[in-house]
């Protein structure tokens, strides 16, 4: 047991001096042993619902007049492309999206870049900075909410306490998406921090002493030193930020009810909209077939434009 | 002096980035009605109490003025809440772990046939968002009578949380060093291998991983606002939605809000610990 | 022969009148004591939970129930939709009488008739409720509460430091609009805080009664044809552009769109706002010292030939899931224990709604009992106040053409969306009202109405 807790190296060695002879499993094998249980679990439990959504997507599916179900071949495909709430809503989860994106990784790489370089309370710290990623999304729609209006806001207690007496409203048409950019950004960039910082104490502290012996600016030493070891992790967090905020229901959902008005109507959004409230499911099913194609297309050219050099490093 | 001024500033900007919206937010667990009605909200609460801890585990508490503030109806939900959800995402926690471990391992130091397709299917899952599995999730869930059951939950998460632990761990397993590959050449078996010599180094990354899996089953709120909403198997976050909507008690949700932190708080402080812990990597390379 | 039996033999005309409790042997011998021994699902949305869950337990202690209580949260009309569709563990829910019509429709909910002391009920209820609840010749649901939602509260404390008064007070929405430009003319920032929320009771509520107080029709009541016109006389027409010219001013906070019910009332109890339609019963809480910044100052505009608000009510409704016949009786026992009188004899729970909240019931002798008297009296700011109270809730409308149909709450959801989009982009009337009779159109067409 003893041996778990020393260095890697020295247990191999030891495993090795005990000499224990055993078949190793090829690798097929392994991936049989492990993979199939995992993959079995994956087809029973995502692809019955993934069926069943594709089932209703080709059908009409009425609940008055008693149940019944048509088959409308691709017609409600048809009928989302002419959509004009569609459109209005890829819209709004592209803008959101992108917003979110280049925040989190902007704020993620700030804390990660602080917090490898505090030393005062590191853990107190550290475990500060996480808390946001523990909220819940749900509990962020909240907090966001009273943050941002005019009536509960931060902003607006800032603004009387410094003399002025109107209201700062931030939850307004134009402003809403930012808003709940900001607040994706809030819960997601803790875990991205979190990555990068790992990724930053992996640095040999002599590249920065070479660094500093070249002259670098430390712009440069960024640039030089720094940055190239997070590049994968900023492309993988890159991703994940992508397809979580592009899945991201329960906050709009909570933070404005996809308003004001539709203002910040996401996709998940409308799509919950037209399958719960319209009960619409066919045509629900054929929206969430184009935000799932929105998803993938976004992540693969994520990897086409950045990924594949990252991976090939 | 001057790099030390400017770490400082970024350390309290950074600190109040993340503190400020569950402090605004929260701070209303310590009002009274009236005073979550002042407008513009005082900056800082003149005098807080705890009324709304009290209330929402069933207890009411006199406030000065002999002002009672009644035990609140939704107690019995956010007990139950709490029970139930510690459940959910510690079992959720321990079965991600022991699928994702060796599956991640797997895509990342292996190659065998159908690789790039089985990557592609787990990406997929990842990519699936909720709001369009969410009816059939529920239809198939009736006809198996796993509806309003916490198996169920535990199943719906599993399907959140195994493909994006598994993503994620991928290039966590690829980054270690190949230290394996000198065991099993030296005669230690493919399994033997990978539980004593690589999971206690990726240790960080199994904290990590549960961490995550804890969480996500944790604060999960989209599934289970149908699933289990309503049901005797209801987690934390639909208990807590409970204050929203139509009779309002603003000091309550943000109590009850305010709980939910606490546990993923812990958790979080047990993490940073191993993120450090990665330092021990470094030497190997 | 009791009182009630005398009531009942009367055909129920309003002498029904409660003075004591009755021995438990109800008229019909209809035993309300549970047998099945198996549980019963009663969700609703939460609304002080603490009471429900007390008479609850007590029906559970005294007559052998197995009632088991809990909130449906989030957005309870489609969640409610999909386990009613579903078919799972759901016996006694709340509704509004729009639901309850759609639920009816898609055959998910029994209705009251089939109740055994049906005749007794029905003696009970007042006309009002009577004519909202009964749909297709059938009533929906037992009582839970009704009120009047969008009864224009007034900070008296605001109005008056503006230097007005009770004579004042505007008699029609035109009035109240041309009231609150006024006072925003002399000074008051804020004079009003429409009903424009996102709830699926907020912004399209907040149309159909303004439109139904002005007079005007959006549908038929009984073909459900849309009516509205694009004249500029047609009551919807100037709803519209009232709000327009509301919304452009800049007096209303943008943000009102994305409040939730809890912001709402919070925004108006803050004392910010001089007028804004709330829920009548709020009149209570906005009242009381330690609940609202304007205690002892929550005023309401009475009725001066027009009516202020739309009748907002909820039912207890039954649900028609596979159980067997004994459950299924247990539930009709717990539905009239819980939604009309107790075992001995009382209406219990909708009294107990009327002295702790103000909610008012479709019962007759609730609402004309003392005890009720003396609430009103009891949350209004000064006491002429109790008349306006009642006056104002006798002449609220109910918008039948459409909320006794099935579509009404895809209507509903159109027109909360539609109307606060019109308000941000600046919309065309001509068209909002176009687009609403085409909805409505298509909506008949989709149901076959």
């Amino acid at each position: 047991m003893a041996s778990e807790r020393i260095l890697p190296l020295q247990s191999a060695e030891e495993a090795v001096a005990t000499g224990r002879r055993r078949r190793a499993l090829s690798d097929t094998e392994f991936a049989l042993a492990f993979g199939v249980p995992v993959l079995v679990f994956l087809v029973l439990v995502v692809a019955y619902p993934l069926g069943y959504a594709v089932w209703m997507s080709l059908h009409r599916i009425m609940f008055f007049g008693g149940y019944r179900s048509t088959f409308v071949g691709l017609r409600n495909f048809e009928r989302v492309l002419v959509d004009a709430g569609f459109w209005w809503s890829s819209w709004v989860t592209v803008r959101l999206t992108a917003e979110a994106v280049v925040l989190t990784m902007l704020i993620g790489l700030g804390l990660a870049l602080m917090l490898n370089r505090t030393r005062a309370a590191r853990g107190l710290t550290r475990t500060l900075v996480f808390l946001p990623w523990c909220v819940s999304t749900y509990g962020a729609g909240l907090m966001f909410a009273y943050l941002a209006r005019g009536q509960t806001g931060l902003g607006t207690s800032i603004a009387y306490a410094l003399g002025y007496s109107q209201p700062v409203d931030l939850m307004t048409s134009g402003l809403v998406i930012e808003v709940l950019a900001v607040g994706a950004a809030w819960t997601m960039a803790p875990l991205v921090a979190f990555f990068l910082l790992a990724n930053l104490q992996t640095i040999p502290k002599r590249l920065y002493d070479l660094a500093a012996l070249d002259q670098l600016s430390p712009l440069e030493t960024f640039w030089h030193v720094t940055l190239p070891p997070l590049r994968y992790t900023l492309f993988v967090f890159a991703s994940i930020v992508t397809v979580l905020t592009m899945k991201l229901f329960d906050f709009v959902f909570v933070m404005t009810g996809g308003g004001p008005g539709t203002a910040s109507a996401t996709l998940t959004y409308q799509i919950y909209k037209i399958s719960f409230e319209n009960l619409d499911l066919g045509y629900g099913a054929a929206m969430s077939f184009y935000l799932l194609f929105l998803i993938i297309a976004s992540t693969l050219l994520l990897y086409l434009v950045w990924g594949r050099r990252e991976v090939l490093r | 002096m001057k790099r030390t001024g400017f770490l400082a500033v970024a350390l309290v900007v950074a600190l109040f980035w993340s503190l400020v919206p569950i402090y605004w937010f929260c701070r209303m667990a310590f009002l009274t009605p009236l005073e979550i009605q002042h407008y513009p909200w005082p900056l800082i609460p003149h005098a807080p109490n705890p009324a709304a801890f009290y209330n929402i585990f069933g207890f009411r508490y006199v406030l000065s003025g002999n002002l009672v503030s009644p035990a609140s109806g939704q107690a019995a939900q956010i007990i139950r809440g709490l029970k139930d959800s510690f459940l959910v995402s510690l079992i959720v926690m321990v079965v991600t772990l022991a699928i994702t471990l060796p599956l991640a391992y797997m895509f990342a130091r292996m190659e065998f046939r159908y690789k790039n397709s089985l990557l592609f299917a787990i990406l997929f899952a990842v990519a699936l968002p909720p709001v369009s599995t969410l009816i059939p999730f529920y239809a198939m869930y009736v006809r198996l009578g796993l509806a309003g059951t916490l198996s169920g939950l535990v199943i719906v998460d599993l399907t959140l949380t195994v493909p994006f632990v598994t993503w994620m761990l991928i290039g966590y397993f690829r980054n270690l060093p190949p230290i394996e590959r000198l065991a099993w050449m030296d005669g230690y078996g493919r399994l033997a291998a990978f539980v004593r010599l690589v999971l206690p180094l990726a240790r960080s990354g199994v904290a990590v991983a549960a961490v995550i899996a804890f969480l996500f089953a944790w604060n999960e709120f989209t599934y289970a606002l149908v699933l289990v909403n309503g049901t005797t198997a209801n987690t934390l976050p639909t208990a807590v939605s409970g204050f929203l909507h139509q009779y309002p008690e603003p000091g309550n949700l943000a109590a009850s809000v305010l709980i939910t932190i606490v546990p993923p708080a812990l958790v979080a402080y047990f993490l940073q610990r191993h993120v450090s812990e990665m330092n021990l990597v470094d030497p190997v390379r | 022969m009791k009182r009630r039996d005398f009531a009942k033999l009367a055909g129920g005309t309003g002498l029904a009148v409660m003075t004591g409790p009755w021995p438990v042997k109800a008229a019909n011998a209809w035993s309300l004591t549970a047998s099945s021994g198996k549980p019963i699902y009663f969700r609703g949305w939460q609304y002080k939970t603490d009471v429900v869950q007390s008479f609850v337990d007590r029906y559970n202690k005294t007559m052998s129930g197995h009632v088991d209580y809990a909130t449906i949260t989030g957005d309870y009309p489609s969640i409610m939709e999909q386990k009613l569709i579903a078919g799972s563990e759901l016996d006694v829910l709340y509704g509004n009488p729009s639901q309850a019509a759609r639920y009816f429709d898609g055959g998910w909910v029994a209705p009251a008739d089939e109740l055994p002391n049906y005749a007794e009920i029905k003696a009970e209820f007042l006309p009002n409720l009577w004519d909202a609840w009964t749909y297709k010749g059938h009533l929906l649901g037992l009582s839970y509460f009704a009120t009047t939602r969008g009864a224009i509260h007034v900070n008296l404390k605001a109005y008056q430091g503006a230097g007005m008064s009770d004579k004042d007070f505007p008699k029609t929405w035109d009035d109240l609009y041309d009231q609150i430009f006024a006072l925003n003319a002399k000074g008051v920032k804020t004079p009003f805080l429409p009903h424009w929320f996102s709830e699926w009771y907020g912004i399209s509520w907040a149309f159909v009664f303004e439109v139904l107080n002005r007079g005007g029709h959006i549908a038929d009541d009984k073909t459900h044809k849309p009516l509205l016109t694009t004249n500029k006389n047609d009551l919807a027409y100037k709803t519209l552009a009232a709000w327009k010219k509301l919304w452009n001013s800049k007096m209303v906070p943008a943000e009102v769109l994305t409040y939730n019910e809890a912001a709402f009332i919070y925004a108006y109890g803050s004392g910010r706002y001089v007028f804004s339609p709330q829920q009548l019963y709020d009149l209570a809480t906005f009242n009381t010292k330690g609940k609202s910044q304007i205690a002892g100052y929550d005023g309401l505009l009475p009725v001066q030939g027009q009516s202020w608000g739309l009748l907002d009510s909820a039912l207890y409704l039954i649900t028609k899931r596979k159980r067997p016949q004994p459950v299924t009786d247990d539930v009709m026992r717990f539905t009239s224990w819980y939604g009309f009188k107790d075992n001995s004899g009382q209406i219990a729970v909708a009294s107990r709604w009327m002295q702790l909240s103000m909610l008012f019931s479709a019962y007759k002798s609730v609402m004309e009992s003392p005890d009720a008297e003396a609430r009103i009296k009891q949350s209004v700011a000064r006491p002429s106040d109790a008349r306006v109270v009642l006056d104002l809730y006798k002449a609220t409308p109910f918008p039948s053409a459409i909320w006794k149909v099935a579509w009404s709450e895809e209507y509903n959801s159109w027109l909360k969306e539609s109307l606060a989009n019109f308000l941000l982009q600046n919309g065309d009337i001509e068209s909002f009202i176009k687009s609403s009779n085409d909805k409505i159109t298509a909506l008949n067409e989709k149901y076959g109405i």
